[in-house]
């Protein structure tokens, strides 16, 4: 069930309707509502992998228990590697496998033998498999680090790894934010419902109106690149950069508003991440809750930056090529999160990773300073330069992209390949940037304005972006549910 | 609780209410003029509409429509004398021409490549040839007066029937109903971008939801391709069927249409029994520029450039300015 889809628009208002009539009279009632939802809304998809789900989530509640009552560290460990083997197992065999064999076959190739592919298996990917296999994780994790007690409720524990808002693409909740308020009985808020509401409606917007009126385009760049100017191409990538971001950040919006909904608060995960002024300032905007997952469970156990410059440089390089084979069983994605940690590295050297953590763009100004514009234009002009590899479909068409962009440096006026003004696209996004620019300080209220007739004009104007931009025939899922 | 749900209704009443304001003042929708049956029992527009005719969102197609006295899209009122030099064609939307200024339609072009002769635009949506016979028939003093008519024809979809019938399926969207959610801008415009196709397609399959699903039959190669024959066959037989009830003047009427979608049969029955036609796939075929819109398959400006230019060029060969027709 996609959540810009009928289906949704249904099963949402009911399954609120439901929690908050017939089974808000304890706790246990509200968990095990939440449970059945979730398992419903997942099942829809493919019932089958909601087998890989509960397999997930018993592993992980037996093994939280053992380690808990392990007195030896020895033993916590080896409970750890069975959460995480299973874990990783599951992930290796739906995403990588194929991936593994190919790449074999490929290596010994090179080596003058001859090998056939023959290993190779159809395999369905379980939607949100690379999402729920890591939160189960990092409670294990959290445990094992006594960050966490577990808990002995079953359905609770169900309930954090199902919950089915933030179940198929995140944010990737960490137990000690989201099992506390699963163990507590949620009461309701009418603030925390009209916030919710707002998150889901900017998400839609950004969904409908910005990621989805684009994909066209950028697939047709991707696809035809071999046939266009430099000028088509690089507008292409920085499409496909507003596209990604507000395919994910409308997707997290959306999930977050649907969870306060129902009284819980997820964790932010974008906060206006083309707005930075640094690599290292990106990714403290981009995804926040897988990089802070890596940098929790991965960086950090690897001595961080407490250890020597060379050390923290291969701990950096290492968390960015991980993140970036998380994304995908393809060589695009390891090449995209090395390119991260090369632009990441000298950030780093320079000590600026961590000058921007607690301040925004334009901090108690109305608008940048120039050296700010530059900034952002260099990090956003870097960040989209990676996205060739993230977008192409092979190493070889990235560089080939690449390579296009260097041979046919050219300018072109780009038509639209379903004979659309692209002037509409080029006045949403100025609209867009400048409209982000204006709520930069708060990603969890998108509709902050004192008047309600101000309030109330954006609304109508969100909406009528909607109906301007929708295309009934386009493919409306979310690219990270691909991952 | 209350005060969410109280709040929210107002809320969408009161969004609704406003988008409805703004699709009207930015004219996002379409006009939809309205259609009548008059008493020869041939379908057509109310005669003397004028409105607007709108693609897809943001207005990727506007044009302007005017139905004439005759109820039928057109910027010349058709009055036939023996005098002039009339043309008229007659077939679907094709013919009908929301798609594009009324004054930049296909009879408008072709009158410019030909300035001696009027030509005359029967066209309406969803007419098929038992519908351009009838309509022939039903105005014959006029149709008499005319010196040439050309009927667009789709061999796949217009020769479905072999007899005339009203279509009432046609009319009923004249229903008080659907009149009524017409007078909707906001409805309209949602309907014709596709936003209420996923709530019509729940509705048809809650509706459907206890009959009981037909098995898929596994059609072979072989069998599909007898299904084709069978329906080629039973096309050309409607054909037949349809010139004999209601006449086919060979020297006075020409078919208009695609080869490229037309079966071998027809054509080689066309042309073995002197059917005259004129085939507009050559300039299709050696164009480099999209022919038709981009929200459905309606031709574009240049693809009734293209098809007035091989009616215009077909009128010149019979030499229609002589009035020496065959």
């Amino acid at each position: 069930m996609l959540f810009n889809s009928l289906d949704f628009f249904i099963y949402l208002p009911v399954v609120f309707i439901l929690y908050w009539f017939f089974f808000h009279k304890n706790l246990r009632l509200q968990n095990c509502f939440v449970l059945g939802a979730s398992y419903l809304f997942y099942g829809m998809w493919d019932w089958r992998f909601l087998f890989l789900i509960l397999a997930s989530t018993i592993v992980d509640y037996i093994v939280g228990q053992y380690i808990h009552n392990s007195d030896s560290t020895s033993l916590r460990k080896r409970w750890l590697w069975v959460s995480v083997v299973f874990n990783i197992g599951l992930l290796g065999f739906f995403k990588y496998y194929n991936f593994f064999v190919d790449s074999w076959v490929d290596l010994v190739t090179i080596f003058g033998y001859q090998m056939k592919s023959s290993w190779t298996l159809q395999i369905i990917l379980p939607v949100g498999i690379s999402f729920y296999t890591f939160q189960t994780m990092s409670y294990s994790l959290d445990i094992y680090y006594k960050r966490l007690s577990p808990t002995k409720d079953f359905i609770s524990f169900a309930t954090f790894v199902g919950f089915f808002p933030q179940l198929v693409a995140g944010p990737i909740e960490r137990a000690s934010n989201l099992l506390s308020q699963i163990t507590t009985k949620r009461t309701f808020s009418y603030i925390q419902c009209t916030e919710g509401l707002k998150l889901i409606i900017w998400g839609l917007f950004k969904k409908v109106v910005i990621a989805d009126s684009i994909a066209p385009i950028v697939d047709d760049v991707f696809a035809n690149y071999s046939s266009y100017p430099a000028s088509t191409l690089i507008l292409g990538v920085t499409l496909f950069s507003f596209q990604v971001y507000g395919d994910f950040s409308g997707y997290s919006d959306i999930a977050i508003g649907t969870a306060k909904l129902f009284g819980i608060e997820l964790m932010s995960n974008f906060k206006f991440p083309n707005f930075s002024r640094n690599v290292a300032e990106y990714w403290q905007r981009w995804h926040v809750s897988l990089s802070t997952w890596f940098r929790h469970y991965v960086y950090i156990p690897l001595g961080g930056s407490r250890v020597s410059k060379l050390k923290s440089i291969r701990n950096i390089i290492i968390i960015f090529l991980v993140s970036g084979f998380w994304h995908g069983a393809n060589w695009t994605f390891i090449a995209w999160g090395a390119i991260h940690a090369i632009l990441y590295i000298p950030v780093f050297l320079i000590g600026r990773n961590r000058l921007y953590m607690n301040n925004v763009v334009a901090e108690n100004r109305w608008f940048p300073s120039i050296t700010e514009i530059f900034q952002i234009l260099l990090t956003f002009s870097l960040v989209t330069f990676s996205r060739v590899f993230f977008r192409s479909e092979s190493i070889t068409d990235a560089f080939g992209f690449l390579k296009q962009i260097y041979n046919n440096f050219s300018f072109e006026i780009y038509e639209h390949p379903l004979g659309y003004r692209m002037i509409d696209y080029f006045i949403l996004l100025g609209l867009f940037i400048l409209y982000e620019f204006r709520i930069r300080r708060d990603e969890r209220s998108p509709f902050k304005f004192k008047s309600k007739v101000v309030r109330f004009i954006v609304y109508t104007l969100v909406i009528l972006g909607m109906l301007l931009f929708f295309d009934d025939n386009i493919d409306r899922s979310f690219i990270y549910f691909q991952f | 609780m209350k005060k969410l749900i109280l709040k929210s209704f107002l809320y969408i009443f009161l969004i609704l209410i406003s988008l409805e304001v703004l699709v009207r003042v930015f004219h996002l929708s379409k006009d939809t003029p309205t259609r009548i049956l008059d008493e020869s029992k041939v379908e057509k527009w109310m005669p003397n509409q004028n409105g607007f005719s709108v693609t897809g969102n943001r207005r990727q197609n506007f044009s302007e429509y005017h139905i004439n006295n005759s109820g039928y899209n057109s910027y010349r009122e058709f009055n036939p004398t023996k005098d002039k030099i009339e043309v008229a064609l007659v077939g679907d939307s094709f013919i009908e021409g929301f798609h594009q200024n009324y004054y930049n339609s296909i009879g408008k072009k072709i009158e410019k490549s030909i300035p001696e002769i009027e030509v005359y635009e029967y066209g309406y949506a969803g007419y098929d040839f038992a519908d351009q016979l009838h309509l022939i028939l039903a105005y014959k003093e006029q149709f008499n007066v005319i010196d040439h008519v050309i009927l667009g024809i789709k061999f796949s979809n217009d020769l479905t029937r072999g007899k005339y019938e009203v279509v009432t399926s046609r009319l009923a969207l004249e229903s008080p109903m659907n009149n009524l959610l017409k007078k909707s801008k906001l409805l309209v415009y949602c309907k014709s971008i596709g936003i209420l196709d996923p709530p019509q397609q729940l509705l048809y399959r809650l509706k459907n939801v206890l009959k009981p699903v037909p098995p898929i039959n596994n059609v072979s190669e072989e069998e599909l391709l007898q299904i084709k024959n069978e329906k080629e066959h039973l096309y050309l037989a409607n054909f037949n069927s349809l010139i004999d009830k209601y006449g086919y003047d060979k020297d006075h009427f020409t078919l208009l249409l695609d080869s490229r979608i037309t079966s071998n049969l027809f054509l080689t029955y066309l042309e073995e029994n002197d059917f005259r036609y004129i085939d507009f796939s050559q300039y299709f075929e050696k164009s480099n520029k999209s022919t038709i819109l981009i929200y459905d398959r309606h031709w574009n400006n240049h693809g009734r450039d293209l098809v007035a230019k091989a009616i215009s060029k077909y009128l010149k060969e019979i030499k229609i300015k002589q009035k020496k027709i065959f």
